[in-house]
């Protein structure tokens, strides 16, 4: 491997800026960093670099661990996104830069300079100033100067930011062919993906800090496994649908995807799917569809694009129930995008208002267990007021999904004993205020299907740390994969607490300690390709917990639970009326009191 | 026609002609009329006469302190000027802004403070001129004291003008040269200081001129002895004493254009530093 990096985490005062990515880029291997700016790429670049230590973690280069080595002496190439080339320097002089420092014979430095040039296309410049080059040849000096000293690895840090279009695929090409040439490892940062997808051999998608998904180019559009990277890497319909034995479906009886590759029955639940714009089939009519049949709509605004048409189609029935998730620009109604080629757009031409039904070609589920959010709350002022906590709104937004209200008189009361009739099924994770008898509160809504129910005490921050915990192992995978899905959209560094009863106290069976603890983490990493930090603690595991979450302020508590009745029995006091944002996950063992249904995340693994 | 279109090229700014007037009014009034009317005054002398008071050995040890002291005082500045800009362009400590603030108090100060104050300090009895004494070194009423006023006086130039210029050195600048293999002491030599090089032309300039005029601190401190601790505008201020003005006019004269051609060289040399790198950033 060329670069491997070991949970680096960079923090500047209160944010975690890079938070626990691991990484490996093997030799020869083209890397793109992908994210949107401000998602940490630069920092790890720079962090890659030597430019900039770390607080956690380790970086190592050929196997050789340069954590603590300054910038000059890791052998690395660094090209900037505004060149930084010396400007009182000849073109030679700049690339001659790191040869004089090594103190290099006259000779061979001007023989190394000419082959960079030819191999960057700039023969004959030597002589020039910077200033007298265009951008995009200064660029082509800096790729120069970063091979000069034969660097294991090269890194560029938004090369062609500041170059027009058709300068930066001239550019990308050079880079490109360059790299292959030379075979040296090379990871590149950007936040645009049309260069992603031109340059990598693997991408990696980072966002608030984190390294979400990474895989082949191909791989990650076919199959993304997070609503950011759906939307972020190429255009996507989101769309809240119902997953049934039968298949995925739009809430009518359409059914989007009948041979769905499920590995066992499964109740009704909601799940988030992927539509590709391209994906979208437009036609006058049912018949003449040629894909699965997916709702009616009305053509909205049309931008053309040269090859593509782009169309926005409003769902003409609401009562389909389909849920389209707001994309970024936040349009009025539930509108798709759609895209036509040209020749699509010969067979069927259309105009704004016109009445067409859409079918779907293919559709992508993502495998994540938060769809959307439910408020929940004995009033509908309450329920209201629950909606609008800024922690909710924060999460709910990033996810671009929606808080849906439900009227639960039960709750008003949780003190009683729910006798009252069980209410519709809540879809996605359900919500409630923290108040005195929460757990009660919490009890009902896993009575009533939810399988996350989420505590939020007033006007509760964003949390700069998520405690994850299990009461046992039955809850293990479901707590990951809700945590993975929580932490993807929330710059929180994340810690797997494990406790185990004290020495020499007898009465519980003592699991294999620290086995647990990197079984856990490495679990996380694989199946959900999210990163934490293990603790181990000794006590009594609700009042450890208590302990931790009294440690430091903006902490939110993941609990996994497969017994309803362990609520009550191992957590009330934590429970009680929690001061701290609180996720309670249940995934129902086979013995158990079991309200709710086998988990999306066990018919979807990722690869 | 072809001339004036030359001179006058049309531009999106209009007011170039008032601009241009004021401009050559406010020259001509308050630098060049008075100038000329000092060389006349000069030029009304005998030659001989001239020659004699200009040459006088008296007159000639003041240039060399005059103008020596001054190039040792811009100097100094350069050096020290720099690494007070450097530490408080690149570091935050807490005194950060007070020091800051420090640094314009001999623009504010009226000269003959300052002198005051330094003789005070540097006598032989003053808090740093006693120990000084201990070590045989004789700050205040020598040429030493001369040179200490006069970089007091030139210091806020140079701090000012690097300030600046220190801030747009772009870190990625270094960064680049520090992942091509540099050390620190490279990075300073062969990227920061040829960056801000001309910078520091322009404040040594002005350093320097300000101190090849400045009066009020020297003569406090400087003692004042013909031949050795005179400045030239000391000896000027002597022969307007002795109403002597044609004296004192031949010394200005001969100052006048020391200076210029000082100052000339400087500019010179900075604007071939300037063709030579960039005209600009971006």
């Amino acid at each position: 491997m060329s670069i491997t990096l070991d949970q680096v985490t960079k923090r500047y005062q209160d944010s975690t800026v890079v938070n626990d990515v691991s990484l490996d880029i093997g030799d020869g291997e083209f890397f793109v960093l992908l994210g949107p700016s401000g998602s940490g790429k630069s920092t790890l670049l720079r962090a890659i670099a030597g430019l900039t230590g770390v607080d956690h973690g380790r970086v190592a280069l050929h196997g050789r661990d340069v954590t603590h080595l300054a910038a000059r002496e890791r052998g690395v190439g660094l090209v900037f996104q505004n060149y930084a080339l010396f400007r009182h320097m000849s073109v030679a002089d700049n690339i001659e830069f790191a040869l004089r420092v090594r103190r290099m014979r006259a000779a061979d430095r001007r023989a190394r300079r000419r082959e960079l040039l030819r191999l960057v296309a700039l023969e004959g410049m030597d002589e020039r100033l910077p200033a007298e080059l265009s951008g995009g040849q200064q660029q082509r000096v800096a790729v120069a100067r970063a091979l000069a000293h034969k660097p294991d690895v090269l890194l560029l840090d938004e090369p062609f930011g500041a170059l027009d279009a058709k300068i930066r695929e001239e550019l990308r090409r050079t880079i490109r062919q360059v790299q292959r040439e030379l075979g040296i490892t090379t990871l590149l940062v950007t936040h645009d993906q049309e260069e992603a997808f031109a340059l990598a051999d693997r991408i990696g998608i980072m966002n608030l800090g984190r390294l979400l998904e990474m895989g082949r180019p191909d791989d990650l559009y076919a199959r993304p496994a997070t609503r950011f990277v759906a939307t972020f890497l190429g255009a996507a319909n989101l769309m809240l649908a119902r997953q049934s034995v039968r298949g995925v479906s739009l809430g009518s009886d359409a059914l989007l995807a009948p041979r769905f590759d499920s590995l066992h029955p499964v109740r009704e639940h909601e799940v988030v799917a992927v539509l590709r714009p391209e994906e979208i089939e437009i036609a006058p009519t049912r018949d003449a569809l040629s894909s699965t049949f997916m709702a009616d709509g009305v053509v909205g605004e049309i931008l053309f694009c040269g090859a593509l048409e782009r169309l926005r189609v409003r769902l003409s029935d609401a009562a389909t129930g389909a849920h389209v998730l707001r994309s970024d620009d936040g349009g009025e109604g539930p509108f798709l995008e759609v895209t036509r080629t040209q020749h699509d757009q010969r067979r069927f031409p259309v105009a704004p208002g016109l009445e067409v039904t859409l079918g779907v070609r293919r559709l992508h589920v993502l495998p994540t267990p938060l769809s959307s959010f439910t408020a929940c709350a004995a009033s509908e002022e309450l329920a209201q007021a629950l909606t609008r906590e800024p922690l909710l709104n924060e999460l709910a937004t990033r996810m671009k999904t929606r808080i849906a209200v439900d009227i639960d008189a039960a709750l008003g009361s949780p003190a009683a004993e729910s006798s009252a009739s069980e209410g519709p099924a809540i879809l996605g994770a359900a919500v409630i205020a923290a108040q005195p008898g929460a757990r009660q509160c919490i009890e009902r809504l896993l009575q009533r299907g939810a399988e996350e129910v989420l505590v939020l005490p007033d006007n509760a921050a964003a949390p700069r740390r998520v405690l994850i915990h299990w009461a046992d192992e039955t809850a293990r995978r479901a707590t990951l994969a809700v945590s993975a899905s929580l932490l993807r959209h929330l710059s929180a560094e994340a810690v797997y607490v494990g406790i185990l009863p004290r020495e020499g106290h007898a009465s519980a069976p003592r699991p294999m300690g620290m086995r647990a603890l990197l079984d856990a983490r490495s679990e996380a990493q694989a199946v959900h390709g999210f990163d934490m930090r293990t603790e181990l603690r000794f006590g009594e595991v609700a009042r450890e917990l208590a302990l931790r979450l009294g440690e430091s302020q903006a902490q939110l508590l993941v609990l996994g639970i497969s017994d309803a009745a362990d609520l009550e029995r191992r957590f009330a006091t934590l429970v009680a009326n929690p001061g701290w944002p609180l996720l309670v996950v249940y995934q129902p063992g086979t013995t158990a009191r079991a309200y709710g249904r086998p988990r999306t995340t066990d018919l979807l693994r990722l690869a | 026609m072809t001339s004036r279109k030359r001179f006058h090229q049309p531009s999106v700014l209009p007011g170039f002609g008032l601009t241009f007037g004021f401009t050559t009014f406010f020259l001509s009034a308050l630098v060049l009329l008075p100038l000329a009317a000092l060389v006349t005054m000069a030029g009304s002398m005998h030659w001989g006469d001239f020659v004699h008071v200009v040459t006088s050995a008296r007159a000639l040890g003041s240039y060399r302190l005059s103008f020596g002291a001054s190039a040792l005082a811009a100097g100094i500045n350069l050096v020290f000027g720099f690494i007070l800009a450097w530490s408080l362009v690149r570091y935050e400590f807490p005194a950060r802004k007070l020091i800051d603030a420090l640094i314009d108090m001999p623009f504010a100060l009226p000269t003959a403070v300052s002198g005051i104050a330094l003789t005070s300090v540097f006598a032989q009895n003053g808090w740093i001129g006693r120990y000084l004494a201990l070590a045989g070194i004789q700050v205040a009423y020598t040429w030493i004291g001369v040179t200490v006023a006069l970089t007091l006086i030139g210091m806020p130039f140079m701090v000012r003008t690097l300030q600046p210029a220190l801030i747009e050195v772009q870190r990625d600048l270094e960064d680049a040269a520090e992942t091509l293999g540099a050390g620190r002491a490279y990075v300073l030599r062969r990227i920061i200081l040829p960056t801000v090089l001309p910078a520091m032309l322009t404040g040594f300039t002005l350093a320097f001129a300000r101190a090849v005029g400045e009066y009020g601190s020297v003569i406090f401190i400087a003692g004042n002895l013909p031949m050795k601790t005179e400045i030239t505008p000391l000896l000027i201020v002597i022969h307007l004493q002795e109403f002597d003005y044609r004296g004192a006019a031949a010394l200005g004269a001969v100052m006048l254009v020391m200076s210029f051609i000082v100052l000339l060289t400087i500019n010179l040399i900075h604007a071939w530093g300037h063709r030579r790198m960039v005209a600009s950033a971006r």
